[in-house]
């Protein structure tokens, strides 16, 4: 009888092991971040969404790529020389030959990082909802609607580079549109498929961002004093409420859906009037010309915060760097269509022009990206994204079917630029009003597509490359098509 | 949840099992209590010793035979018994010694007083020992071998592995081509091939075909079976097929090597030394680079000294270059690189060991060192072991401990092999003076040429690499032999273990002379921290039921927990080429921070394994796993694992043994299971994160994605199936061993490539299978077999052979195949239908006469120039159509002579000495030495018929199936002599056995291909001296 109670109670014992055993094995690394710790706290979200904040600075993305190099080239906002050794393989890109090793490696790499932040939003947002007790106050909703704004925002850019000119394929195969993150890969679908996608984000996000304090108290560009968290402040360094309402009307720009393009934008300018997003004042661009605010800063709407933005400057528009190149724009362009020629509403005085271009011998550089005196100025980290001007320019194409009627919003933001009026309005006169007020920004190569239209980089038409799908669509990149 | 119900439910059964088996033991003790109140009783008694070394025996099942009483002996083998007092048999047994069956007459029972058993004459090589359970061969119906450790120690001394793979045609130990016979290289090891996907090593660092380890009933490392010293080993067990390794679950795919090391013996204190000297010879054989005059005379083809700038003033330099050498040939410069990093390595091992004991303790205590000096100078592997051995039995409780305390030390040369062999022969080593000077050529400067450093140069710096490591490992046993026939068992086992390496390479080193002197000379430490412990209870049941009826049955717990931690920094800036510990130098590399990684690995497991056997002639053998794993995701977390086995020993049957005894063993045995693999990386499960240090922002830091795990990922597990007969006829004189066996891995587990957009470049996954099939046959004959003179001749031979390929796997390693496309000598490929050792390349149909140029064969069968990777097709295998060890020994009272000899045939090889020193000698590689064969037999105006390209340094060749060949070759294994000294020659030296041998490994190598092997280090031929003394 001993030994059956014996085996019994060993039986007993092995039972309990097994209940514990569950817990033993899962183990937790210690040397990377385990998932399940980082996303126990707020805290823990909030930094996971900072982390994709701070990777938009990654030279693949908008700290380069596709904000001052590769993109803007591509909108032919640079003279590119023909000297293969100083201008390496960027003659290649200014020809729009996509095929060429380094350009197909260099659009796998813009294209893997984007999707990479892309799957850090799916990431976070798969976990957040069975998470929501966590969060305080509002917070639920700004992380999740900035993570899905985030998310609409790359994917729209990757649809914008390697999609089809929108306006004449809409059904046209485009890019894959990841909506929750798995290990099985999502085919490619039509454009018109992946436009509803963005808005369906972009539309979520601005609900659920409605409670962004930018709506009643601001951008709140000053950073707490007491030492607490900062999330609740610079709101324009983040996807706020205003900034997805513009991204709604450049995306419905983009989409063809003119009349909610317009009251986005419309309703992105009446925030904008009621002095959240001023106009910037001309005392900081006239009043202290050895120190211009070049950014325009309250004007922005969504900034990236790149804490090293001056190399921005130094790796690409410093006249300095001579002999090496140097970024800028062709001198007739500069002298006879944007900041000269009286048919084109060009004007030295331009406050755009002159902060921005500075003359050194007889060439005119670009001097937005260059730092202010100050330091420790939070502007002289920000890279902008998406800006007010922005807003008028959308809503002097989309107020009606005649673009000549939106030509009083074209001279709101003129008179605001310390210029005269245009007497009128046509396609040709409002890219150079883009080019004006979005140069350096990643938005011409954009909108050239987007209209189908010439790509400027010269005065001479006949040299400039005319619209075709070869120059406009991006072929997949390698990475995508070949695995 | 599931699998938490799944294995409570398995617990359950595990109890079910105990209590029967509790309860079978209990109602026997019921039976003979029950008979023993019959009137007319004599009571017996005695006492049981061992006949060997008279010590009482504990425990001998005393019988009356034929029925269900009987008695135990206790501590000091004395029994009583009741027996009704009429003629009756009484029978002895005890596990391990011969059953004794004597007679009681009625009047006899003086002669009970003293009985003597003797161990039976089963020996080592007649039981399964797998670790967990130990079973009688002839009753199990897995596939596995067993070896002794002397008959390990006679084929060679180097370590075990390397004899095994002699003994068994299933154990192979890849041939690392561009690691030769380094010491400090860890082999790859395969049981019946592979069953993973290759480049997985690359992503884990661990070879995902490697045996599972045990060594005393605990899993270990291969590192420390190549470091275990060979004396102590008493025997190894291979465990092939799905019967034998399925009690090990999911880590046993790739089959298991158990290990025993020698336990004390009882007796008066013995004393035993054991040692090994050895010579090791590099083997150059498969070198064949050219000499001063055809090395210039190629490069003057070549047009190395032709000026292609235009630039007269060039012309006139080259000129003079090339009459500098012609000169210096012209005095006799030929220099011979290859002797120079290369010695004849003294290796030397001893073993010491102290035992002794009585019957309630027994002690051990060994002492181990070895040195072995490789054949490139400055290459060597110093161990240091030792060694305490106890076993403590009282009344049913054994507990016995092993406590090993280890340490090595290892060094490797700072150039390696390849350096020297890119070596010039038309430069002199030294100058007159014999001093060394840093550049064999230095061009002058405003010319493309490039310097050429001195390999000796480098070499004679203050350089080191290397490395040490100190650790422990403790073993505890507790055993309670409740009954006769149950047992408990708990193990616990414990190993520590921390390595240090360290590199430095001296500021004077070639390699930095284009950096500033403040980052010249590099240090480099890493530590390896690893902390490793296992626990295991387990009930072991085994009884002869009823005469006929085997029963046999194990049930258990087991936990592991795996812990690794790596540091390391790296520091620079060395002002002086002597003084080289690290507070030398100035500062750490730019951007490079201090890394650290950490594993930690878990698992438990419950597990039954049952054996029954009826009469010994018809077999089953069942086991059932439940695992459970750390690495695997929450959603696969636990595993099964079961098999089955059945057997038949025809040999036994009585319409067999009626008629003739020709048979001494005629089995036919079969099994299946599913055995799986777990040798990946421990958090593949696992979403990580990582801050992303380059930035921060007014916000603070960031975090993001490091890792994407997959939570859904499966096992890999393998369907085994054997089937095999063990064959022995002829009183013992001819064996024969066959197994048939077939594997199909489904799904394997591997690292995809994925699309840009799914956000990470690759990711853990399970996709397609792997189908292999094979044989592997041993057959053993004994012309001369007189075993009762000490005279036995045998002749053996084994052979193997196996076949795999892929299937499901799709594009899923399409990234694989276009990084083997684009390199330069890859020709493995992943595709459904291929097999893992294929060699894939454009099919070449030489080289056109006329042009010059290389012709292919498109995949449609015709005829090209243009070279098209899509051409790729199956040119050829690595893997030997047949493959084995042929040999005989000869046994003559203590003399004994052993020959093995290792034959491959039938497999291909793609011959890269062809492929890069005959061809594709590009213009930097002009300057390094070369194979002759890139002279001679050059396609040429005057030699149209040459099946290499003319000689050209812009040319590149591709990889086609010109440079793949038959490869078959004969290797000289083993060849060993011993003698073991008989009693009466030693006793007068108060010696109780003597014995020596000589043994010479790998003494010679015959092949149908000449390429070069051991790149960047030679491979060695090596003779070594033993001699065994016990006092």
């Amino acid at each position: 009888m001993k030994k059956t109670i014996t085996a019994i109670i060993t039986a007993a014992l092995c039972l309990p092991l097994l209940s514990g055993c569950g817990k033993w094995l899962d183990v937790k690394p210690y040397d990377e971040i385990a998932e399940d710790d980082l996303l126990s706290t707020q805290d823990g979200f909030m930094r996971l969404l900072n982390g994709i904040y701070i990777e938009l600075n990654d030279d693949m993305l908008y700290g380069g790529a596709m904000t001052v190099e590769m993109i803007e080239i591509m909108g032919g906002a640079y003279t590119i020389g023909s000297d293969n050794s100083i201008w390496g393989n960027y003659n290649d890109i200014a020809s729009y030959e996509y095929d060429t090793d380094y350009w197909r490696t260099r659009f796998s790499e813009t294209w893997n990082k984007a999707y990479s932040l892309i799957l850090n939003c799916n990431l976070l947002l798969a976990q957040i909802d069975g998470k929501r007790e966590l969060f305080t106050g509002d917070n639920y909703y700004i992380v999740k609607g900035e993570a899905l704004a985030l998310r609409a925002m790359l994917h729209f850019d990757m649809l914008r580079l390697f999609g089809p000119v929108y306006s004449r394929h809409p059904e046209a195969t485009s890019i894959p549109y990841y909506t929750r993150y798995s290990v099985t890969p999502e085919d490619a679908q039509p454009a018109s498929v992946i436009a509803e996608k963005v808005l369906a984000d972009l539309t979520e996000a601005r609900i659920l961002l409605s409670v962004d304090p930018v709506i009643t108290e601001g951008t709140k560009m000053e950073g707490t004093t007491d030492g607490s968290s900062n999330f609740l402040n610079y709101r324009s360094l983040r996807l706020n409420y205003y900034a997805v309402t513009g991204l709604l009307a450049r995306a419905n720009l983009w989409f063809g859906n003119r009349e909610q393009a317009y009251n986005y934008a419309q309703e992105v300018i009446r925030a904008a009037n009621s002095g959240i997003f001023p106009f910037v004042d001309r005392s900081l661009v006239t009043g202290s010309p050895e120190d211009p605010d070049r950014i325009f800063s309250s004007e922005i709407l969504f900034a990236l915060s790149h804490a090293q933005r001056e190399e921005l400057f130094n790796n690409y528009f410093d006249p300095s760097r001579l002999p090496n190149y140097v970024f800028r724009m062709d001198n007739d362009m500069f002298s006879n269509r944007i900041f000269g020629g009286t048919e084109t509403g060009g004007n030295l005085d331009d406050y755009r022009c002159r902060v921005n271009w500075i003359a050194t011998g007889s060439n005119r550089y670009f001097y937005k990206y260059s730092d202010m005196a100050n330091t420790g100025d939070i502007r002289n980290t920000m890279i902008p994204m998406l800006r007010l001007g922005e807003m008028y320019l959308i809503a002097a194409e989309t107020q009606s079917e005649d673009l000549a009627a939106g030509v009083s919003y074209i001279n709101i933001l003129r008179s605001n630029r310390g210029v005269n009026s245009l007497a009128s309005l046509n396609n040709r006169l409002l890219q150079y009003e883009y080019i004006r007020e979005l140069y350096g920004e990643g938005q011409l190569f954009f909108m050239y597509k987007r209209m189908y239209s010439p790509v400027m980089f010269s005065v001479t038409d006949s040299e400039n490359p005319q619209p075709s799908d070869e120059i406009f669509v991006v072929p997949l990149p390698d990475s995508e098509t070949q695995n | 949840m599931i699998n938490s119900i799944g294995a409570k439910c398995v617990i359950l059964h595990i109890a079910a099992v105990m209590s029967a088996v509790v309860l079978s033991c209990f109602i026997t003790a019921e039976n003979a209590a029950a008979q023993n109140g019959t009137s007319e009783t004599v009571e017996l008694s005695g006492n049981v010793t061992d006949a060997n070394d008279g010590y009482p025996l504990i425990g001998v099942s005393v019988m009356i035979e034929g029925t269900k009483t009987g008695a135990a002996t206790d501590l000091d083998g004395n029994w009583t018994l009741e027996i009704p007092d009429s003629p009756c048999n009484i029978t002895f047994s005890y596990v391990g010694y011969e059953t004794i069956v004597k007679e009681y007459t009625g009047s006899n029972a003086s002669s009970f007083s003293k009985v003597r058993m003797t161990t039976n004459a089963m020996e080592l090589n007649d039981v399964v020992v797998t670790g967990i359970y130990e079973r009688k061969k002839e009753s199990f119906t897995g596939s596995s071998a067993t070896f002794k450790g002397d008959e390990l120690k006679r084929i060679g001394t180097q370590n075990i592995l390397q004899s095994l793979q002699t003994l068994d045609p299933s154990f192979r130990i890849m041939e690392n081509t561009q690691f030769g016979s380094n010491p400090n290289t860890m082999p790859d090891i395969e049981i019946r091939g592979k069953t993973s996907v290759a480049g997985l090593r690359e992503e884990y660092g661990t070879d995902p075909n490697q045996p599972l380890f045990i060594l005393d009933g605990f899993e270990t490392t291969l590192e420390t079976v190549m470091n275990l010293n060979m004396n102590r080993v008493a025997s190894v067990t291979i465990l092939k097929d799905a019967a034998s390794t399925a009690i090990y679950g999911s880590k046993a795919s790739n089959g298991v090597v158990v290990i025993e090391t020698k336990a004390p013996a009882r007796g008066r204190l013995q004393l035993s030394y054991k040692g090994d000297f050895g010579l090791e010879i590099a083997d150059l054989s498969d070198y064949n680079l050219m000499n001063a005059s055809e090395k210039l005379q190629f490069e003057t083809l070549a047009g190395v000294y032709t000026d292609t700038t235009g630039d007269p003033f060039n012309q006139v330099r080259l000129d003079n270059l090339r009459n500098e050498r012609l000169k210096a040939i012209a005095s006799g410069v030929d220099t011979y690189w290859l002797s120079e990093p290369i010695r004849t390595g003294f290796t030397h091992k001893h073993n010491l060991y102290a035992e002794g004991g009585e019957d309630k303790i027994r002690y051990g205590i060994g002492l181990s060192y070895g040195n072995v000096a490789g054949v490139m100078k400055g290459s060597d592997r110093q161990t240091l072991e030792g060694n305490i051995d106890l076993i403590y039995r009282t009344g049913k409780f054994q507990f016995s401990n092993k406590l090993t305390i280890n340490w090595l030390n290892t060094n490797d040369p700072a150039v390696s092999f390849s350096e020297y062999a890119y070596a010039n022969p038309y430069y002199k080593k030294r100058n007159e003076d014999g001093s060394i000077d840093k550049y064999l050529y230095y061009p002058e400067e405003g010319t493309d040429d490039y310097p050429v450093t001195n390999p000796l140069w480098n070499a004679h710096l203050n350089n080191y690499d290397t490395s040490q490591s100190f650790g422990f490992t403790n073993n505890f046993i507790f055993e309670w032999f409740i009954l006769d026939c149950l047992r408990f068992r708990a193990k616990f086992g414990i190993t520590k273990n921390d390595q240090d390496d360290q590199t430095r390479l001296s500021p004077l080193h070639s390699q930095f002379d284009d950096m500033e002197d403040t980052e010249k000379g590099l240090f480099t430490q890493t530590m390896i921290r690893q902390l490793n412990y296992e626990g295991d209870v387990a009930i072991t049941f085994g009884k002869l039921i009823a005469e006929k009826h085997m029963v046999n049955a194990v049930g258990g717990f087991n936990f592991s927990n795996n812990k690794s931690q790596n540091y390391g920094y790296s520091a620079n800036g060395f002002t002086d080429d002597q003084f080289a510990a690290p507070s030398f130098a100035n500062n750490y590399p730019e951007g490079e921070s201090p890394e650290y990684s950490e594993s930690l690995r878990r698992a438990v497991s419950f597990y039954i394994n049952g054996g029954y056997a009826y009469d010994d002639r018809y077999l089953v053998d069942v086991n059932y796993r439940l695992d459970g794993a750390s690495m695997f995701g929450t959603g696969n977390r636990f595993r099964n694992t079961w098999s089955a086995g059945l057997g038949w020993n025809i040999h036994k049957e009585s319409f067999l043994t009626d008629r003739t005894d020709f048979f001494q063993m005629l089995k036919i045995r079969g099994s299946v299971g599913n055995p799986g693999n777990q040798n990946f990386s421990a958090y593949q499960a696992f979403t990580t994160y990582r801050f992303n240090g380059w930035m921060t922002n007014i916000f603070g830091t960031g975090v993001i994605v490091n890792d994407l795990g997959n939570p859904d990922l499966a096992w890999q597990e393998t369907i085994n199936y054997d089937i095999g007969t063990d064959i022995t006829f002829w009183g013992d004189r001819v064996n024969i061993t066959f197994d048939y066996y077939w594997k199909d891995t489904d799904p394997l587990l591997a690292i995809i490539s994925t699309r840009g957009s799914m956000g990470v470049t690759s990711v853990a996954l399970n996709a397609g299978s792997q189908k292999t099939h094979g044989w592997e046959a041993t057959l053993r004959i004994s012309p001369v077999y007189r075993p009762h003179d000490g005279i036995n001749w045998n002749i053996s031979i084994n052979a193997t052979s196996s076949k795999s390929k892929y299937a499901n796997i799709g594009n899923s390693f399409s990234r694989l195949n276009e990084e083997g496309q684009s390199s330069l000598v890859g020709t493995t490929r992943y595709y459904d239908g291929g097999s893992p050792t294929a060699i894939w390349a454009v099919r070449s149909a030489g080289i056109d006469p006329a042009t010059g140029q290389e012709l292919f064969i498109k995949k449609d069968g015709s005829y090209s120039f243009t070279y098209d990777v899509n051409d790729e097709v199956v040119v050829g295998d690595t893997q030997p159509k047949l493959e084995g060890v042929l040999g005989t020994t000869l046994y003559f009272k203590g003399l004994y002579v052993g020959c093995y000899f290792r034959y491959q045939l039938g497999g291909q090889v793609f011959n890269t000495s062809l492929f890069q020193k005959v061809e594709n000698i590009g213009t930097e590689d002009v300057y390094n030495n070369q194979d002759k064969r890139a002279l001679y037999d050059r396609w040429s105006l005057n030699n149209r018929e040459a099946y290499f390209k003319g000689i050209s340094l812009v040319q590149t060749t591709d990889k086609s199936s010109r440079f793949v060949m038959d490869e078959n070759t004969f290797t000289g294994e083993s060849i060993n002599i011993g003698y073991e000294f008989p009693d009466r020659l030693i006793r007068g030296l108060k010696l109780s056995a003597l014995s020596v041998q000589m043994t010479m490994n790998d003494i010679f190598r015959a092949s149908s291909v000449r390429v070069e092997r051991g790149i960047d280090y030679p491979f060695a031929r090596s003779v070594t001296f033993s001699l065994g003394i016990t006092f």
